[in-house]
C-alpha cells in the first residue's frame, strides 16, 4: 500500500490590501490594525504612494473561527472604513468637545451668558 | 388678529448645524451603534450615519429629530444642549469627589479552607505570625482616617478574618471612638466560624455580613474544600442565621465562578432565591493568587462566560416576571451608568481607576496595596501595587504615590487606543490590576482582554434586552432606578 | 359652570377721584377682625346691609338683585354686584375700577386654587393658549397684587402667578415674590413662566437671591427637538432659552416643575419626550403631563390641535413609566380617569381649578369620581369618545372582551 498522502501543514491566511497614501491617514490603518490585534497581524508598508497592508491570520484567534482570505479583507476594510469615519467625526468635532470640557471641568464662571 | 406661522417656519438652515462629538461602532452589514459624549445610545443605518456626518439633514425628515433629541447635533448658535451635556459629564465624573471611601484590613492570612480559586493565598490556621498586630490596625486606621471622604467602608478580610475576632473588635472600637467620620462596617467571612458571640456584636455595632455562595452543594463544596467537606453547609446555616438575627438586609452573598460553575447557573441562581437573598453578583474568576498557580483562570474564556452570564440574567428576569423582585447585580450597576448619570464609584467601572483612589487595602503585616487583587499579585512575588507601609507611609504619601499616578495615568480609557473611541466607553472602566496580570501592563491591549470582551458582550446584551424586550425593559430600567 | 371671576357692579358710590382703582377686602358683616382701609363688610340682603350700616362699616358691598337705597346717614362707599356673584365670602379680595365698575375677583379665601394674572404681555404665542397675549402696557396690574397682598389670608397654602409670561417685568415681578416671603411667609408661590428669562444669568440669581422658603418655577417643554417645541409656542430659539434656563436655576439650586400639555402635536412623541425628561432632567422637582384645555388659541387651532386621549394613552403610560423608572416625580392632570390606562391613575390628580371644573351626567354613575380630576368647563369643551362611568361590572365586561 503506498504511504498515504502527506497533507501540507496549515499556512496562515494571508492577504494584502493597498491604499493611496494621498488620501488614507496611516492612524486610521494603525487604528484598524490595533482592532484586529489577536484575529490577525498587520504589517504596514510603504510603497511608492501605497500604504501596502500585509494581513496574516492568528493561527489561535482570540474570539471566532480563522478567517479566510476574502472575509480578513472585508473585516480590514471594513474597520479601516470605520477608522476614517471616526477620525472624520473627531476632527469636526474637536472644537465644541473642548468647549463641553471646558463647561463641565472648567471653573464655572459667575457670568455664563457667554458660555458656549 | 392671531397668525400662527407653521413648522417650517421654525427649522433651523443647514448651515446653523453642528456636530456634537460621538463614537460609533459597526454592528452589522450597514448597521451601527452610536453614543454620544455622555453614552446615550443610539442606532442608525449606515445610510444614517453619513448623512449625518455631512449635515444633510433636515427638521421633519426623522433622522434630524431622532439625531438632535440624542444630543448628535445641534445648532451652531445654540447654548443649552452644551451646557446640559457639560452637566451630565460633570455628574457623571463627580464619584472622583468620594476619594477613597473604602478601607479593607485584611486581620490575617490564616483560613481553614483551602479552595483552588482563592485569590487569598492562604496559610494553614495555625501560624499565628499571620495575624495583623494592633499596632499595624491602629496605624492603618490613622491612614484610612486621613482620606477625605466624609463617609467610609471598613471590611475586614483575610484569610477568614473570623479567625482573629479579637482584632476586629478592637478595630471596630477604636474606629468609633474617632470622630469625623460616618462608619460603616463588613466582615468578609465563610461564615462557618459564626457563633452567637460573633453575631451579637455585628448586632451592636451595625456590622454588616459578607459571605461566599457558590451555588448548590456540591458545586460549592467543591471550590472550597474544608475538612469536614460542610463548607456549604455551614455557610447557608449562617446566612440563615445573620438574616434572622441581623436582618436581611445585613446579610450578602456574592458567588465565583469556576469552570464548574458555567453550566450550571439555574442552580445557582435557585440557591440565592431559597435563601430569600434579593439577588445574585455573577461574577467572573479573576485570575490572582492560586488561581493562576492551580490554572484554573486558563480553563475559561470571555465567550463561555458570556454564554453563562446570558442564560443567568435571562433567568433572573424570568423570575421578576413570574413576580419576585430579585437582582443580578452587576447588570444593576451597568445600568445605572447606562441610563442616568448618578455617579457610581465601584471601584472596577470607572476611569480614572478605582486602584487607591477609590479602596486601600492594609496587609497583615502592614503593607498597604492599590487593590484586592494588587495584594494578591504581591503573594506571587509581584509588587507593582504595593504603595507602602503602615508604619512610614502618609495617606498622602500613598496616593500621590509615583507607582499609582503611572497606573492610573497610564489606564485612562479616555486616552487609551481603541478606548477612547469605544461606543462603550461612558459606562466601562479601567482595570490596571487585571490587565497588569494578565498582559503585564496596566493598559493592556483591550483586543486580548477578556475584560474588554466581557463589558462590550454584557452592555451589548443589556440593549439587546432595553430596546427588544419591553417587559423586561421595565424591569431593567427599575434595578437603575434611584 | 364656570364661576364668575369677572364682571361688573351694577352701582357703586363713594370713590374718589385721586384713584382709578381700588383693591377691597370683603368681610362678614360681624367679624370681629382688626378692620382695614380696603376691608368692605360683605352684604347678601338688605337685613345685612341695614346691619352692616348701624355697624358703622365705612364701606359696604351688596350682592343684590335690584338697586340700594343708600340711608342718608351713609356717607361710606357702596358697591352693588349681581347676584351671579354671591360665591363672594369673607376674606376675599376684588380689584375694583372706579370709572367702568369692572371688577375682577383676584382672590378667594376658601379656595385651593388662586392664582394672579400678573399680565398678558407674552414673549410665546402657543398655539393652545388658554390666555392668549396682547401687547399693551398693563404693568398697573403687578401694583394691584402689591396692594392685594397685606389683604390675602397669610393661612393661605398656596398661590400661583400665571400670564402672559410673568416674567415680562422681572424686577418689579421679584419684588412682589419678596413681598409674598416677607407678608406670606407660610404659603407656597408656584409662577408659570416659559422659563425663557432664566437663560439670562442676571435674573436667575435675582431669583435665586428672593430666598423664598417654598417656590416653584413650572415651565413648559413640548419636545425633545428645538423646531417641535418652537413651533408649538410659536417663537423661534424658544427651546434653547428654556433648556438653558432650566438648567440655570437647577444649578443655582432653585425648584423646577416641567409641564407638557397633550396634543396633536405633543402627545404622539410623548413617550420621547418622557424619555428624553428622565435622561436628561431627571432632577427637576416635579413632571406634569397635562391634558388640553380648550380655551383661547386652543379653539383657533382645533383642526391641528385636537386629538383624542384614548389615542395616546399608551404613549403616556410609557412616558409615566420612563419617569417614574428615573426617579422623577410625575402627575397627569386634566384628564378623567376613564380615558386613562390604569398604570397611569396613581399618578392622575385632582387639578383642574375649582372655578373652571365640573362633571357630566355620566359621572354620576361612576365609582372614581371622588378621584377624578373631571373635565374643564371653560371655553368649547371636547370630550374623548372613551368618557364612561368606570363601574365594577364594566371592568367585567372588558375582561370579558379581551
Amino acid at each position: 500500500m503506498p504511504p498515504a498522502a502527506k497533507l501540507p501543514a496549515a499556512s496562515p491566511v494571508e492577504v494584502a490590501v493597498d491604499f493611496d497614501s494621498s488620501v488614507q491617514s496611516l492612524s486610521a490603518l494603525d487604528a484598524a490594525a490595533y482592532r484586529l490585534i489577536g484575529t490577525a497581524t498587520c504589517r504596514v508598508d510603504r510603497v511608492g504612494d501605497r500604504y501596502v497592508c500585509r494581513l496574516a491570520s492568528s493561527a489561535n484567534p482570540q474570539k471566532g473561527a480563522v478567517l479566510t482570505s476574502d472575509a480578513l479583507k472585508e473585516r480590514f476594510l471594513n474597520l479601516v472604513a470605520d477608522e476614517n469615519l471616526r477620525t472624520r467625526v473627531a476632527e469636526t468635532t474637536e472644537g465644541v468637545r473642548n468647549v463641553i470640557l471646558a463647561l463641565a471641568f472648567g471653573s464655572l464662571a459667575a457670568n455664563q451668558n457667554d458660555a458656549g | 388678529m392671531a397668525r400662527f406661522l407653521p413648522p417650517e417656519a421654525f427649522g433651523a438652515a443647514t448651515e446653523d448645524l453642528s456636530l456634537l462629538p460621538f463614537s460609533l461602532e459597526r454592528t452589522g452589514t450597514r448597521q451601527y451603534l452610536v453614543a454620544n459624549v455622555v453614552g446615550d445610545f443610539i442606532r442608525l443605518t449606515e445610510d444614517e450615519l453619513n448623512r449625518l456626518v455631512d449635515l444633510q439633514v433636515r427638521p421633519g425628515d426623522g433622522l434630524y429629530e431622532k439625531a438632535y433629541a440624542a444630543h448628535l447635533i445641534t445648532g451652531t448658535n445654540q447654548k443649552a444642549q452644551r451646557q446640559l451635556l457639560a452637566a451630565r459629564l460633570r455628574s457623571r465624573m463627580s464619584f472622583l469627589q468620594q476619594m477613597t471611601p473604602l478601607h479593607i484590613f485584611v486581620v490575617t492570612l490564616r483560613c481553614e479552607h483551602s479552595c483552588p480559586y482563592c485569590q487569598v493565598s492562604r496559610q494553614s490556621t495555625d501560624r499565628s505570625r499571620f495575624d495583623m498586630s494592633e499596632e499595624t490596625a491602629m496605624r492603618a486606621l490613622d491612614i484610612a482616617f486621613a482620606s477625605p471622604a466624609a463617609r467610609i467602608k471598613i471590611e475586614f478580610q483575610g484569610g477568614e478574618p473570623l479567625l482573629n475576632f479579637p482584632l476586629i473588635k478592637m478595630i471596630v472600637a477604636a474606629a468609633k471612638q474617632r470622630s469625623g467620620k460616618k462608619l460603616d462596617f463588613v466582615i468578609a467571612s465563610n461564615l462557618a466560624l459564626l457563633d452567637d458571640t460573633v453575631l451579637d456584636f455585628c448586632k451592636a455595632n451595625n456590622v454588616l455580613l459578607s459571605t461566599s455562595l457558590d451555588g448548590p452543594a456540591d458545586l460549592h463544596n467543591k471550590n472550597r474544600p474544608r475538612p469536614g467537606a460542610n463548607s456549604h453547609e455551614l455557610a447557608v446555616a449562617g446566612i440563615r442565621r445573620a438574616r434572622e438575627i441581623l436582618g436581611p438586609d445585613r446579610v450578602g452573598a456574592l458567588m465565583t465562578t469556576t469552570e464548574a460553575s458555567l453550566d450550571r447557573v439555574d442552580e445557582i441562581i435557585d440557591e440565592y432565591l431559597q435563601l430569600g437573598l434579593d439577588g445574585i453578583f455573577l461574577r467572573p474568576l479573576s485570575p490572582f493568587g492560586f488561581a493562576i498557580k492551580t490554572k484554573q483562570f486558563a480553563k475559561y474564556d470571555a465567550q463561555k462566560w458570556l454564554a453563562f452570564y446570558e442564560r443567568g440574567l435571562r433567568r433572573v428576569l424570568e423570575i421578576n416576571r413570574q413576580g419576585t423582585p430579585f437582582r443580578e447585580f452587576y447588570a444593576a450597576l451597568l445600568l445605572t451608568r447606562m441610563l442616568s448619570d448618578r455617579p457610581i464609584g465601584y471601584v472596577d467601572l470607572r476611569s480614572p481607576a478605582g486602584a487607591g483612589l477609590g479602596a486601600l487595602v492594609y496587609n497583615y503585616d502592614g503593607s498597604v496595596f492599590a487593590s484586592d487583587e494588587g495584594r494578591m499579585l504581591a503573594e506571587t512575588g509581584d509588587d507593582a501595587f504595593r504603595l507602602g507601609h503602615v508604619h512610614h507611609d502618609s495617606y498622602n504619601s500613598l496616593i500621590l504615590s509615583d507607582k499609582l499616578i503611572a497606573a492610573i495615568s497610564s489606564s485612562l480609557t479616555q486616552c487609551a487606543p481603541e478606548c477612547s473611541n469605544c461606543v462603550y466607553e461612558s459606562h466601562c472602566g479601567a482595570d490596571p490590576v487585571y490587565h497588569h496580570a494578565t498582559q503585564g501592563d496596566v493598559l493592556g491591549i483591550k483586543p486580548l482582554s477578556a475584560f474588554c470582551a466581557r463589558q462590550k458582550g454584557i452592555m451589548g446584551l443589556l440593549l439587546d434586552i432595553l430596546e427588544n424586550c419591553p417587559e423586561d425593559a421595565v424591569i431593567l430600567r427599575r434595578w437603575a432606578a434611584a | 359652570m364656570t364661576l364668575p371671576l369677572y364682571g361688573t357692579a351694577s352701582q357703586s358710590a363713594g370713590f374718589c377721584s385721586n384713584a382709578a382703582r381700588s383693591v377691597v377686602r370683603l368681610r362678614s358683616v360681624d367679624s370681629a377682625a382688626e378692620r382695614h382701609a380696603a376691608d368692605f363688610a360683605l352684604a347678601g340682603t338688605r337685613e345685612e346691609f341695614q346691619r352692616a350700616v348701624e355697624a358703622d362699616w365705612p364701606s359696604i358691598l351688596v350682592v343684590s338683585d335690584g338697586s340700594i337705597d343708600l340711608p342718608g346717614a351713609f356717607k361710606g362707599r357702596l358697591v352693588a354686584v349681581p347676584p351671579k356673584y354671591d360665591y363672594l365670602a369673607d376674606g376675599d379680595v376684588i380689584g375694583f375700577d372706579h370709572a367702568s365698575r369692572k371688577f375682577r375677583t383676584l382672590y378667594r379665601r376658601k379656595s385651593a386654587h388662586n392664582s394672579f394674572l400678573v399680565t398678558e404681555r407674552c414673549n410665546n404665542y402657543c398655539l393652545m393658549c388658554s390666555q392668549p397675549p396682547k401687547d399693551i402696557d398693563d404693568r398697573w396690574i403687578l401694583s394691584e397684587i402689591k396692594e392685594s397682598l397685606p389683604l390675602i389670608d397669610p393661612a393661605t397654602r398656596a398661590l400661583t402667578f400665571t400670564g402672559g409670561e410673568t416674567l415680562s417685568d422681572w424686577e418689579d415681578f421679584i419684588a412682589v415674590l419678596k413681598e409674598c416671603r416677607d407678608r406670606l411667609p407660610a404659603t407656597a408661590i408656584q409662577v408659570l413662566t416659559n422659563g425663557r428669562a432664566f437663560a439670562d444669568s442676571r435674573i436667575v440669581d435675582a431669583w435665586k437671591d428672593i430666598c423664598h422658603p417654598n417656590l416653584i418655577a413650572a415651565i413648559p417643554v413640548y419636545a425633545s427637538v428645538d423646531h417641535i417645541h418652537d413651533h408649538v409656542v410659536q417663537a423661534r430659539g424658544a427651546f434653547d432659552e428654556t433648556i438653558l434656563g432650566i438648567l440655570k436655576l437647577k444649578d443655582r439650586g432653585q425648584r423646577v416643575e416641567i409641564r407638557v400639555v397633550l396634543h396633536a402635536l405633543t402627545a404622539p412623541i410623548i413617550e420621547d419626550t418622557g424619555r428624553w425628561l428622565a435622561r436628561n432632567l431627571p432632577f427637576v422637582d416635579h413632571v406634569a403631563l397635562m391634558g388640553l384645555e380648550n380655551t383661547g388659541f386652543a379653539i383657533a387651532n382645533d383642526a391641528v390641535l385636537w386629538m383624542d386621549p384614548v389615542d395616546y394613552g399608551d404613549g403616556l403610560a410609557r412616558a409615566v413609566d420612563h419617569l417614574s423608572a428615573a426617579g422623577v416625580n410625575v402627575s397627569v392632570y386634566n384628564l378623567p380617569k376613564c380615558v386613562l390606562p390604569k398604570s397611569v391613575w396613581p399618578h392622575a390628580l385632582q387639578s383642574i381649578s375649582d372655578w373652571k371644573n365640573g362633571f357630566v351626567e355620566e359621572c354620576d354613575r361612576c365609582d372614581e369620581k371622588n378621584t377624578c380630576s373631571g373635565f374643564f368647563t371653560t371655553g368649547r369643551p371636547r370630550f374623548s369618545r372613551g368618557v364612561r362611568a368606570i363601574t365594577a361590572q364594566r371592568d367585567e365586561l372588558t375582561t370579558l372582551a379581551d
